[in-house]
C-alpha cells in the first residue's frame, strides 16, 4: 500500500530529505565591515549556500561606516571564505553568492544612511521578508531600531513580508539597561521578532544536551538530586582580552560570559522536561530554572558563593603572557575579572542541595568548556577490603569545546585474578561518530532566525531573570573596588580563593 | 569450499564461517597488545550483497567510509556453496559464494545486536533478497539493472525501510527543483504543465526522477515526457526542464560538473547548486543516516515502472 501526497504548499518537498528552506530573505548585516562578519557570519552564509539551505531569492546588503563599494563587500566575501572557510578561490557558489551582496555606508544615526539602504533594497530587488543583523556595538543597538522604525524598515511591505532582528551579546551591561533596550526594541518589533544572539546554543553538544537528556530514558531518572553530588561548568579560555581591551574593561568575565552563555548551559542542564521541543515550551523550562536560583549576595556579600580574579604575568602554551593590567589598552589599575567562580544552588524539588559550581577565566593552561556531572558514590563500598583504591565517583562529562562530545567514567575490575577495580572512559565524539561534519554555531543560528525558529536564542524574560542574579554581583564589586579581587598567574587554573570556594563543600574543581 | 574472490579485503585473514567472530575478537585485542589505538565504537552493520567486482568497489567505498563513519562490513558474494570460506579484518567480513538460502542465516549470526542494520543490494536473486528485508532496517537497491528488485519492491514496501541508490544521486536534483517550486508564480505554473524533458546518464534514474514528478505534481493528460540518455560521466542527470504554463523550469550542469544551475523564469530565482560528492562512498554515507520509510520514493518507484524504459 502506498500512502498519497501530503497536499502541502510545495507538492515537492513531500518526503525530500533536506532541512525546510527558509521564505525569501534579505539579510542586513549592520557592522558588515566588522570582525564578526567577516569570521563567522559571511563563511556561514557561504556554507549554508552550499548546503542549499538558503532560499531560491536571497540578498545580503552590508551596512557599516567603513565606505566601500559593492564590488569591495563582494571581494571581502571571497576574503573572508579563504582566511577562515579554507576556500583558496571563489567557486561557484562562492561567486554566484557573491553577485547577491550589496553594501551601503554611513553613520549609524543618520537617517540618510537609512534611505540609502530603502533605495539599495529597491534597487537589488530584495524579498520583503527581512532579517536585520546587528554586528555592532550595543550602545547603538537602541539607536538603529529608531532609525530603522523612521524609515519604516521594520514594517513590511507586502502580506508575505516579515520583519526579524538578530541582537548580538552584550544583551545590556545590567538588568536596568537590559529592560531598557528591551523596552526600545519591543516598541517596533514584538518579542517574536527579536532573536537575541547566543552561540554557545548553536553548539552541537549544547543542543544534544536536550536529546541526551529528554530523547533517552535511562539517564532522566537520575538526574536529580538522590543521584547527584554536584555540577561543574567550565568554561576555559588560554587567550587574554586580545584586541578587545575597551570593550572587556566594561565587560569583565562575569558580563562576559557567566551572564549569557553559560547561565544558558546551566539552564539546559537543569531544566525541566518541556512538554515539547517548541521555542516557548523550551524557554519556559529554561526560566523557571533561572528564577529558582537562589541570589549570589547575601548578608555577608557577594564573597560567600562568588570569587572574582585577575590574571597577572605568567606562561602559556610555552609563551610568556603579560599580567592583564599590562595589556594594551587596559588600565594599570584596573579591577576588571578575568575569572570568576560562582556556587549556585536552586530552590526546586529536583535540584534542592546541589551545588552548581561556574568558572570561566582567560589565560588557563588549556581552552576547554565542558559540564561535568558528579554522581553520589554508591551507598556503600564492598570492595573496600579486597580493593586497596576507593571509588572514583561516576561522573558524566559533556564536551562543549573543543573537542564536542560526551564522556561517562564509570569502574570496572581490572584483569586478573585480583579484584582491583580502576575508573574507564566511555567516549562519544561528535567529530568522529556519525562521519559528517559538525556546522559552526552561526550557521545554525542564522538559518533557524530565517525559519523564525526562537528555541536556540535568548528570551528578553530570562535575560532579565539572569541580570537581576548578577547586577547585585556586580553592584556589591563596585563598592568595594579592587578590594576583593584576588589574583592567579596566567597559565594556572585561577586564584587559590576559588579552590578554598569549592573546598568549603568538601569538593575540588576538576583537573582538565 | 568456494574460491575467495581476488582483491576483496587483501590485508583480511581466510577463515571458516564459525570462526568469524572468534577472529574478529582475536584482531581487536592483538590490536590492543601492540598498543594500536582502540576500534572505533561501531555504529551499525552494512551487508553488502552482489557479483564479485561490485562487492570489491563497495568494500573499498565502505573502507573509505568507515574512517569516519564505524560500521562492521559484511559482504557477500552468492554461489552454490552452504559452508563458505570467509575473510576477516577488523570491521569487515567477507563471505564468497554463499547460497542464497542461507543469505539471512548468515547476516543474522554476523550482525551486531541491538545496532541498526542496512542491505546494500548491487545484485543476486531476488529471492535472497526478499529474506533479507525482514532481517534489514534498511534495504537499499543499487544494481546495474534494477528492474527485477523493482517488480519486487512493492511487497518490500511493508517490511522494511526500502530506496535505492539512484534516488539518493537524484536528492540535489530534487531538492533544488523543490526549492524553486518554493516561488509562488512556479507552482501556479505547475497547474498548467506541457511538458518535462529529463536527459539521463543512466536512464533508470531518469525514470526514478519522471515518477517522482509524476506522483508529486498535478500531471495533466496531455503533458509530455521524455527522457533522453546522454554520455556524461558523474551525475545522474545533466539537464532537466519543465514547461510550467509558460514558465521555464530549468535544472542545467554546468561546465566542470561541480554545480547546476536552477532557474525559473525570471533571472533572478536562479541558483547555483554544487552537485556534491557522488562517489559510491558519499552516496552510502548518506543512505546510511535515514532509517525511516520513504513514501516519496515508494510512490515515485511506482510510477517510474510505469513509464516505459
Amino acid at each position: 500500500m502506498t500512502v498519497p501526497p501530503s497536499s502541502g504548499s510545495n507538492p515537492l518537498l513531500d518526503g525530500l530529505r533536506i532541512e525546510p528552506t527558509p521564505a525569501p530573505t534579505a539579510l542586513i548585516i549592520f557592522g558588515a565591515s566588522g570582525d564578526l562578519t567577516r569570521r563567522k557570519l559571511l563563511p556561514a552564509v557561504y556554507q549554508l549556500s552550499r548546503g542549499q539551505r538558503l532560499p531560491a531569492r536571497f540578498t545580503v546588503v552590508g551596512v557599516a561606516r567603513s565606505e566601500m563599494s559593492d564590488e569591495q563587500f563582494r571581494q571581502q566575501l571571497h576574503d573572508s571564505l579563504k582566511e577562515f572557510a579554507g576556500i583558496s578561490k571563489p567557486d561557484d557558489v562562492s561567486t554566484a553568492l557573491a553577485a547577491r551582496l550589496f553594501y551601503v555606508h554611513g553613520e549609524m544615526d543618520d537617517p540618510a544612511l537609512y534611505q540609502k539602504l530603502v533605495a539599495k533594497l529597491k534597487e537589488c530587488g530584495a524579498p520583503d521578508g527581512v532579517l536585520f543583523y546587528l554586528a555592532i556595538p550595543p550602545t547603538v543597538y537602541g539607536v538603529v531600531a529608531d532609525q530603522l522604525a523612521a524609515a519604516r524598515l521594520t514594517e513590511p511591505a507586502t502580506p508575505d513580508g516579515w520583519r526579524r532582528m538578530i541582537v548580538e551579546k552584550p544583551f545590556g551591561t545590567d538588568l536596568e539597561s537590559a529592560r531598557a533596550l528591551n523596552q526600545r526594541l519591543h516598541k517596533y518589533l514584538d518579542e517574536s521578532q527579536v532573536f537575541r544572539i547566543d552561540h554557545y546554543l548553536g553548539k552541537e553538544t549544547v543542543q544534544n544536551l536536550l536529546v541526551f537528556r529528554f530523547a533517552n530514558g535511562m539517564f532522566e531518572p537520575v538526574w536529580n538530586r538522590r543521584y547527584i553530588d554536584h555540577v561543574q561548568i567550565t568554561a576555559a579560555e588560554t587567550v587574554g582580552v586580545e584586541r578587545r581591551a575597551a570593550y572587556y574593561e566594561g565587560a569583565g568575565a562575569l558580563r562576559d560570559m557567566v551572564q549569557n552563555h553559560l547561565m544558558q548551559v546551566l539552564a539546559l542542564v537543569a531544566m525541566e522536561p518541556p512538554i515539547a521541543f517548541s521555542a516557548e515550551n523550551v524557554r519556559d523550562r529554561k526560566l523557571d530554572v533561572i528564577l529558582s536560583m537562589q541570589p549570589f549576595v547575601t548578608d555577608r556579600g557577594a564573597r560567600e558563593h562568588v570569587v572574582r580574579a585577575q590574571y597577572s604575568a605568567g606562561w602559556v602554551n610555552g609563551t610568556e603572557v603579560p599580567g592583564y593590567r599590562q595589556e594594551e589598552g587596559v588600565n594599570s589599575e584596573s579591577s576588571t575579572d578575568t575569572y570568576v567562580a560562582l556556587r549556585a544552588y536552586l530552590d526546586s524539588w529536583r535540584w534542592a542541595g546541589v551545588p552548581f559550581y561556574i568558572r570561566t577565566g582567560k589565560r588557563m593552561p588549556k581552552r576547554t568548556t565542558e559540564i561535568a556531572i558528579q554522581f553520589r558514590r554508591p551507598p556503600l563500598h564492598i570492595f573496600k577490603r579486597i580493593s586497596p583504591t576507593p571509588i572514583a565517583p561516576n561522573l558524566l562529562i559533556v564536551n562543549v569545546q573543543p573537542d564536542e562530545g560526551i564522556s561517562v567514567r564509570f569502574e570496572a575490575k581490572l584483569p586478573g585474578t585480583r579484584m582491583q577495580l580502576a575508573p574507564v572512559m566511555m567516549n562519544f565524539r561528535y567529530g568522529s561518530a556519525f562521519g559528517r561534519p559538525v556546522p559552526e554555531a552561526y550557521e545554525t543560528l542564522l538559518l533557524d532566525a530565517m525559519l523564525g525558529d526562537a528555541t536556540l536564542y535568548a528570551r528578553h524574560d530570562f535575560v532579565e531573570a539572569s541580570w537581576a542574579l548578577i547586577t547585585p554581583i556586580l553592584d556589591a564589586w563596585r563598592s568595594a573596588k579592587a578590594d576583593g579581587l584576588a589574583c592567579y598567574e596566567a597559565g594556572e587554573w585561577g586564584p587559590r580563593e576559588a579552590d578554598a570556594l569549592i573546598a568549603a563543600d568538601g569538593r575540588r574543581w576538576r583537573t582538565l | 569450499m568456494a574460491k575467495m574472490i581476488d582483491g576483496l579485503l587483501p590485508s583480511g585473514r581466510d577463515v571458516a564461517f564459525a570462526e568469524i567472530e572468534a577472529t574478529l575478537a582475536r584482531i581487536v585485542s592483538g590490536g590492543r597488545r601492540h598498543n594500536r589505538p582502540p576500534a572505533r565504537a561501531l555504529l551499525a552493520t552494512v551487508i553488502v550483497v552482489g557479483p564479485p567486482q561490485r562487492l570489491i568497489a563497495a568494500a573499498e567505498a565502505l573502507e573509505q567510509f568507515s574512517d569516519m563513519g564505524g560500521v562492521r562490513s559484511i559482504l557477500i558474494s552468492e554461489g552454490e556453496h552452504t559452508e563458505p570460506i570467509a575473510r576477516v579484518t577488523d570491521t569487515a567480513v567477507a563471505v564468497s559464494g554463499l547460497a542464497p538460502r542461507y543469505l539471512n542465516n548468515a547476516v543474522a549470526a554476523l550482525r551486531l545486536s541491538s545496532l541498526p542494520a542496512a542491505v546494500w543490494w548491487r545484485g543476486g536473486s531476488v529471492e535472497g533478497l526478499k529474506d533479507l528485508a525482514d532481517l534489514a532496517d534498511r534495504l537499499i537497491l543499487d544494481t546495474e539493472e534494477p528492474e527485477a528488485a523493482w517488480r519486487e519492491a512493492g511487497s518490500l514496501f511493508e517490511r522494511t525501510a526500502l530506496t535505492d541508490l539512484r534516488w539518493t544521486a537524484l536528492t540535489r536534483w530534487r531538492s533544488a527543483l523543490a526549492h524553486l517550486f518554493d516561488l509562488p508564480h512556479v507552482r501556479r505554473g505547475a497547474a498548467a504543465l506541457k511538458g518535462v524533458r529529463i536527459d539521463a546518464r543512466d536512464l533508470a534514474s531518469g525514470r526514478l526522477y519522471a515518477g517522482w514528478l509524476k506522483s508529486s505534481l498535478p500531471w495533466p493528460s496531455g503533458a509530455k515526457l521524455e527522457i533522453q540518455p546522454c554520455s556524461a560521466a558523474g551525475a545522474p542527470l545533466t539537464c532537466v526542464s519543465l514547461d510550467c504554463g509558460g514558465v521555464a523550469v530549468t535544472l542545467k550542469m554546468r561546465e566542470g560538473r561541480s554545480c547546476f544551475e536552477a532557474t525559473a523564469g525570471a533571472q533572478e530565482s536562479e541558483r547555483i547548486v554544487p552537485t556534491g560528492d557522488v562517489s559510491l562512498g558519499a552516496l552510502i554515507a548518506e543512505e546510511l543516516g535515514v532509517r525511516t520509510r520513504d513514501l516519496a520514493f515508494e510512490r515515485a518507484l511506482i510510477a517510474a515502472q510505469e513509464i516505459a524504459a
